[in-house]
C-alpha cells in the first residue's frame, strides 16, 4: 500500500474540521468573555456619549453572510461544476461582507469611535476585526474549492466553517445592535 | 532538514532539531540568571563583554528582566512544546497506532513551519531598539502593554506566542483526528499505549485552551498596536480596562498548559516503567481515567495563580478546594507507577533510570504543590522562590527527564542506532543530583522569603544571609548545565557511531518495534492487525510458548491465552490477562 | 532554622507557619514511603538471572480499591484536614476585615513604579484631606492594633509583601485590594514588592516601623500637623487618595 492520498473524502475531514472549529470557538468564546467582563464593569453600556453604530449596514452584512451560507448549503446538492460556481458566488458575497465591514470601520473611526476611543470601540473593533480575519481565511478556502472543485465531504466541511463564521457574527450582531 | 516534508517522521526530526536548539538557548539563559544570583553585579565571564558590552560585561537590570522573560518563554513554548509534543507526538503516534502517517500530512508540515516562523519572530525580538521582551513569560498587563513596556520587542513576543499557539492547535487537530480515525484494525481504545493516551489528552487541552491564550494575545496586541483598552487601567494612563481580565485569560490557558506539558511525560513514563519492569502497566484503565480526570479538571483550578489579586473569597476558596481535588487522580496514577515497579524484573537501562528519576522528582514537586494550593500558606509563598522550585521540579525536571528517557528510548527507532549506555548513565546521575539540589534549595530560599525576579536580592537585609544558598544553587546549576553537554555529545556521537540497532532492541510489544529502525517512508509493509494490549510482559503462557517475556501487539491472539482446558486436568488458575 | 523565614511578628503569621509545618511533616512522611518503595523495587526487584516478574495488570477490583483507597485516605487525611483548618482561618482571621474595630488604623497604599506611598487619614478620619499623613516607602503603625490597608496602583501590578507578617497583596491598577495585619511587638521590618513591575522591581523596598502605641500617636499627630502646614492640593501625591468607603 502506498502513502495515503493527500485529499481524502471521508469522516476524517469532518472530524478534523469539527476539532478545528472547537478550537476557534474557544477563541471567540474568550473574546466574548472579555466583552462580557468589560460590559459588566462599565458604569454604562454603551458608554455615555458613544456614537451609535450603523445598524443598517451591520444588518445588511448579516444578510450577506446568511446568503453565503445558504448558497453553500444548496451547492452541496449540486454537481461539481455547478457547486464550483456556487463557491464563486459565496466568495463574492464574503468579499462584499469584508468591503462593507471596512466601510463601517472607516465611518466609526471618522466619528471618533475608533479602537483607541475607549472600551466600546475596543470591543467592537477587536471582535469584528478578528471575525473579519476568519472571513478572509474562509475566502481562501472558498477560492480553493472554486478553482479545484471539491468532493462532498470537503464541501460539507467548508460549509460547516461558513456556518460557524455566521454564528459568531450573529452573536456579535446581537450584542452590538440588539438591546 | 529544511525540506517541506509531509512525512511525520521527518517533521518529528524538524521539531526535535528546533526544540533542542532552543533548549540550549534557554538553558544558557538560565546559566546567566544563576550567575547574577550568585555574583550580583559581577561581569559575566567569557561571554559578558560580548552579550552585555554596553554595561561592561555586567548583566544590567533591564537585561535581567529580559533574561528571565525569555528563559521562561523559550523553555515552555520553544523547547518543551516542540520536543515533547511536536517531535515525540509526531514520531510515535502513527507508528504506535499502526498508521502510515497522520490524518492531515500537509497540515502537519504547516504546523512545524508555523513553529519555525514563530521562532524567527521571537529571535527578531532580541534585536530591536527598545530591547527584548521583558514582562515575564506571563506578561501580565499593564506591564506588558505599551504603557509598561513600550517598543517592538514585546509586540513581537505577542506575535511569536500567537504563531506558536497556532502551530500547537494545528498539531492538536491532527493528533486527535489521527488517534480517532487512523488506528489499525484491533487497536481498540484500551490497547493504545499510554503514551498515545497522554498525547490525546494533551491535544484536547491544546485545542481547547491554547485558543484562550490566543485571545489574550489578540487583545494584548490590539492594546499595544491599536490603542484599545482591554487591559489599560490606573491613573498614569487612564483606561476602562481590567488588568485582571488578562490574568483570567492567561491562566485559563496557563494552568491547562502545565498539564499539556506533563501529560505526554506521564504517558511515556507509564509505558516505559512497564517495559523496563517487564510487567504490565498497573491499573491501565485507572491510569487512563486519571489522565481524563486531570484533563477535565485542569481548567477549573487556574485561580490558584491569582490568590493575591483580590478575588472574592468564595471564588478563591473554590479554586483552593478544586486544586486539592485535582491531586487525587495524580496520586492515583503515581501509585499505579509504584504498582508497576513492584515485584517486577527491573532492567536498569538508561531510559529506566530517567523514568525512576522522574518518579522521584515528580513526587517531590507534586507534593510541594499542596503548599501552594493552600491559600493561607500561599499568601506568604506566592511570588517567592518556593513557586520557582515547585514548578521547576514538576515542569522542568520531570518533563526534561521524560524527554531524555524518550529520546534515549526512541533514538534507535528514529536513527537506527543505540545511544551510548555509559554516557547515558553518567548524564543521568549528574543531572538528577544537581537538579534536585538546585530546585530543592529553591524551595528553601522561597520559604525563607526570597521573592522571584529580583535582580539583586541584597537590596533586602533579610535576604542577604541567603547569598551562600544562592551561590550553592548556582554552582549546582552550572554542574547541571555542563552535564547536558554529555547528552549533546552522546546524541551526536551516536548518530554516527552508535551501535547499530535491530528492529526491537528493548524487547517490547508496541507496534513501532515491528518495523525496521529507522522505519521506511510508509511505516508498515502491511498494516498490522492488533490482538493484544501494549504491556503484555511477563505473561507466563507467552513464556511457556515462546520462551520470552514479551508479546507483540500484533502477534497471534491465542499466544497470550491459557492453554485450552483438557478434560482430565484440573482447571488451571487463570492469571489476569487483559483483552 | 539557619535559612528560615524572618521572625514572625504578627498575630496570625503563626497560622501560616503552622500550615507549612503540617504540610512538611505530612508530605515528608509520604515521600519517605515512596522512596522506600522505590529503593526496595530497585534493589530487590531487579531483573537478575532467573527472576520472573509478577504478572498482573493491576486491574482487579482489589487493586483499584488499594489505589483509590490510598489516594482518598491521603486526600482526607492531609488535604481535607488542611483545607478545613485553612478555610476556617481565612474566614475568621485573614479575610475578617477589621472594618468596625474601634482601634483600627486605616492606610491607603498607592503602589507606583517604583515606590510605595502610604497615606494615613489623620485626626479627621477622612482620606484626601489636609491632615493626611503621607509617607513614601515607610509605613509607621502602632503595635497591638489592627492595621487595615487598601491598595491601588498608578501604573502596573505590584504586590505589597510583608515577610515578617507572612502575607502579601497585589496592588492592581484600576481596582482596590485589601490586606490587614496586627503587630505583636515593636520594631523595624522590611517590606517589598513581590510582583514583577519593571526594571527597578528589585529596589521597591520599604520599611514597616511598628511603634509603641503612645509613641505612634505622638508621631502621627505631629506628622498630621506637618502635613496640614505643607499641604499642596496641586501636588501629584494629593491625587493618590480616595474616599475609603468608595472602594
Amino acid at each position: 500500500m502506498s502513502a495515503p492520498a493527500i485529499r481524502r473524502e471521508d469522516a476524517t475531514t469532518t472530524v478534523g474540521m469539527a476539532i478545528f472549529l472547537g478550537a476557534v470557538a474557544m477563541l471567540f468564546a474568550a473574546l466574548f468573555f472579555a466583552y462580557a467582563v468589560m460590559r459588566a464593569q462599565a458604569p454604562a453600556w454603551p458608554p455615555t456619549g458613544q456614537a451609535p453604530l450603523p445598524a443598517g449596514t451591520l444588518g445588511l452584512n448579516t444578510l450577506v453572510l446568511v446568503a453565503a451560507s445558504v448558497v453553500l448549503h444548496a451547492a452541496r446538492r449540486w454537481d461539481v461544476a455547478r457547486a464550483r460556481r456556487g463557491a464563486w458566488v459565496a466568495l463574492a458575497l464574503g468579499a462584499g461582507f469584508l468591503a462593507a465591514q471596512a466601510a463601517v470601520w472607516r465611518s466609526l473611526v471618522q466619528a471618533g469611535s475608533g479602537p483607541a476611543s475607549g472600551i466600546y470601540g475596543s470591543v467592537f473593533f477587536a471582535i469584528s476585526g478578528f471575525h473579519a480575519l476568519h472571513v478572509a481565511g474562509g475566502l481562501v478556502a472558498l477560492a480553493l474549492v472554486a478553482a479545484r472543485g471539491a468532493g462532498p465531504r470537503r464541501l460539507a466541511a467548508c460549509t460547516l466553517y461558513w456556518d460557524f463564521v455566521l454564528a459568531v457574527w450573529l452573536l456579535f450582531y446581537a450584542g452590538a445592535c440588539l438591546r | 532538514m529544511l525540506s517541506f516534508s509531509r512525512d511525520h517522521k521527518v517533521i518529528a526530526k524538524q521539531f526535535l532539531a528546533l526544540g533542542l536548539a532552543f533548549l540550549a538557548v534557554g538553558g544558557f539563559m538560565a546559566m546567566l540568571i544563576r550567575w547574577q544570583m550568585a555574583h550580583p553585579g559581577a561581569p559575566v565571564p567569557l561571554v559578558g563583554h560580548v552579550l552585555f558590552g554596553a554595561s561592561g560585561g555586567i548583566i544590567s537590570p533591564a537585561a535581567y528582566t529580559s533574561l528571565f522573560t525569555m528563559h521562561g518563554t523559550i523553555m515552555i513554548f520553544f523547547a518543551v512544546t516542540p520536543i515533547l509534543i511536536g517531535a515525540f507526538g509526531n514520531f510515535c503516534i502513527p507508528l504506535m497506532i499502526g498508521a502510515r502517517d497522520m490524518a492531515f500530512p500537509t497540515l502537519n508540515a504547516l504546523s512545524v513551519w508555523t513553529m519555525a516562523a514563530a521562532t524567527a519572530v521571537l529571535t527578531a525580538s532580541f534585536f530591536v531598539p527598545l530591547g527584548a521582551p521583558s514582562a515575564g513569560w506571563t506578561a501580565y498587563a499593564t506591564l506588558s502593554t505599551a504603557v509598561g513596556t513600550p517598543g517592538l520587542g514585546q509586540t513581537l513576543w505577542v506575535v511569536a506566542i500567537y504563531l506558536n499557539g497556532t502551530s500547537s492547535v494545528m498539531g492538536a487537530v491532527n493528533y486527535i483526528t489521527t488517534i480517532i480515525r487512523e488506528r489499525a484494525p484491533g487497536m481498540t481504545w484500551f490497547r493504545l499505549p499510554l503514551t498515545v493516551w497522554g498525547f490525546l489528552m494533551t491535544s484536547i487541552l491544546n485545542a481547547l485552551f491554547v485558543p484562550v491564550l490566543a485571545a489574550g494575545m489578540v487583545l494584548l496586541f490590539f492594546d499595544r498596536v491599536f490603542g484599545t483598552q482591554f487591559f489599560i487601567a490606573g491613573s498614569t494612563i487612564k483606561g476602562g480596562g481590567d488588568p485582571i481580565l488578562y490574568q483570567h485569560l492567561f491562566w485559563l490557558f496557563g494552568h491547562p498548559e502545565v498539564y499539556i506539558l506533563i501529560l505526554p511525560a506521564w504517558g511515556i513514563v507509564s509505558d516505559l516503567l512497564s517495559f523496563f519492569a517487564r510487567k504490565p502497566a498497573y491499573g491501565y484503565r485507572v491510569t487512563v481515567g486519571a489522565f481524563c480526570a486531570v484533563t477535565a479538571l485542569s481548567s477549573l483550578v487556574y485561580g490558584h495563580h491569582m490568590f493575591t489579586t483580590g478575588m472574592s473569597p468564595l471564588l478563591g476558596e473554590s479554586f483552593m478546594v478544586l486544586t486539592m481535588i485535582i491531586s487525587v487522580p495524580a496520586v492515583v496514577l503515581f501509585l499505579n507507577w509504584l504498582g508497576t515497579l513492584w515485584r517486577g524484573a527491573m532492567r536498569l537501562d538508561t531510559p529506566m533510570l530517567y523514568c525512576l528519576g522522574l518518579v522521584f522528582t515528580f513526587g517531590v514537586g507534586g507534593l510541594t504543590g499542596l503548599f501552594l494550593a493552600d491559600i493561607v500558606a500561599d499568601l506568604y509563598l506566592h511570588d517567592t522562590y518556593f513557586v520557582v522550585g515547585h514548578f521547576h521540579l514538576i515542569m522542568a525536571a520531570a518533563v526534561l527527564l521524560a524527554i531524555f528517557a524518550g529520546i534515549t528510548f526512541w533514538f534507535p527507532k528514529m536513527f537506527g542506532r543505540m545511544m551510548n549506555e555509559r554516557l547515558g548513565k553518567l548524564h543521568f546521575w549528574l543531572t538528577i543530583v544537581s537538579l534536585n539540589v538546585v530546585f530543592g534549595l529553591q524551595l528553601v530560599i522561597g520559604y525563607a522569603g526570597m521573592q522571584r525576579r529580583l535582580y539583586d536580592p541584597s537590596v533586602y537585609d533579610f535576604l542577604r544571609p541567603l547569598l551562600p544558598l544562592n551561590q550553592l544553587i548556582s554552582r549546582a546549576g552550572f554542574v547541571l548545565g555542563a552535564a547536558q553537554l554529555i547528552f549533546v555529545f552522546n546524541f551526536f556521537w551516536s548518530l554516527w557511531r552508535g551501535r547499530v540497532a535491530g528492529e526491537n532492541p528493548w524487547e517490547v510489544g508496541t507496534l513501532e518495534w515491528t518495523v525496521p529502525s529507522p522505519p521506511p517512508h510508509h511505516n508498515f509493509e502491511e498494516l498490522p492487525v492488533v490482538h493484544h494490549g501494549p504491556h503484555e510482559l511477563g505473561n507466563p503462557f507467552v513464556r511457556a510458548r515462546l520462551g520470552r517475556d514479551w508479546l507483540g501487539q500484533n502477534e497471534a491472539p491465542e499466544l497470550a491465552a491459557p492453554p485450552p482446558a483438557r478434560s482430565d486436568e484440573p482447571e488451571a488458575a487463570e492469571p489476569e490477562v487483559a483483552s | 532554622m539557619p535559612y528560615g523565614p524572618p521572625r514572625d511578628v504578627s498575630i496570625d503569621g503563626h497560622l501560616v507557619d503552622g500550615a507549612f509545618r503540617y504540610l512538611t511533616v505530612a508530605t515528608s512522611i509520604c515521600f519517605a514511603i515512596v522512596v522506600l518503595v522505590l529503593a526496595i523495587a530497585v534493589l530487590f526487584h531487579r531483573g537478575r538471572a532467573g527472576r520472573v516478574a509478577h504478572y498482573t495488570h493491576g486491574d482487579r477490583r482489589r487493586h483499584l480499591a488499594l489505589s483509590l483507597g490510598v489516594a482518598l485516605a491521603l486526600f482526607v487525611g492531609i488535604d481535607a484536614v488542611l483545607a478545613g483548618r485553612s478555610l476556617g482561618h481565612l474566614e475568621t482571621r485573614f479575610w475578617a476585615w477589621p472594618e468596625n474595630a474601634p482601634d483600627v488604623v486605616r492606610v491607603e497604599v498607592t503602589a507606583r513604579q517604583w515606590a510605595w506611598v502610604f497615606r494615613l487619614a489623620g485626626p479627621d478620619g477622612r482620606f484626601g484631606t489636609r491632615d493626611d499623613v503621607v509617607t513614601m516607602n515607610e509605613l509607621r503603625v502602632p503595635v497591638g492594633r489592627p492595621v487595615y490597608l487598601k491598595l491601588r496602583s498608578r501604573d502596573v501590578v505590584h504586590s505589597l509583601y510583608l515577610p515578617s507578617f507572612r502575607t502579601k497583596s497585589d496592588a492592581v491598577p484600576g481596582s482596590t485590594t485589601r490586606l490587614w495585619f496586627q503587630a505583636r511587638e515593636p520594631g523595624s521590618f522590611e517590606l517589598g514588592c513581590a510582583q514583577h513591575c519593571g526594571v527597578s522591581h528589585y529596589r521597591m523596598r520599604g520599611e514597616l516601623r511598628v511603634l509603641p502605641s503612645e509613641e505612634w500617636r505622638l508621631w502621627s499627630n505631629r506628622a498630621s500637623e506637618d502635613g496640614r502646614l505643607r499641604y499642596d492640593a496641586s501636588a501629584e501625591q494629593a491625587a493618590d487618595a480616595w474616599d475609603w468607603d468608595q472602594g
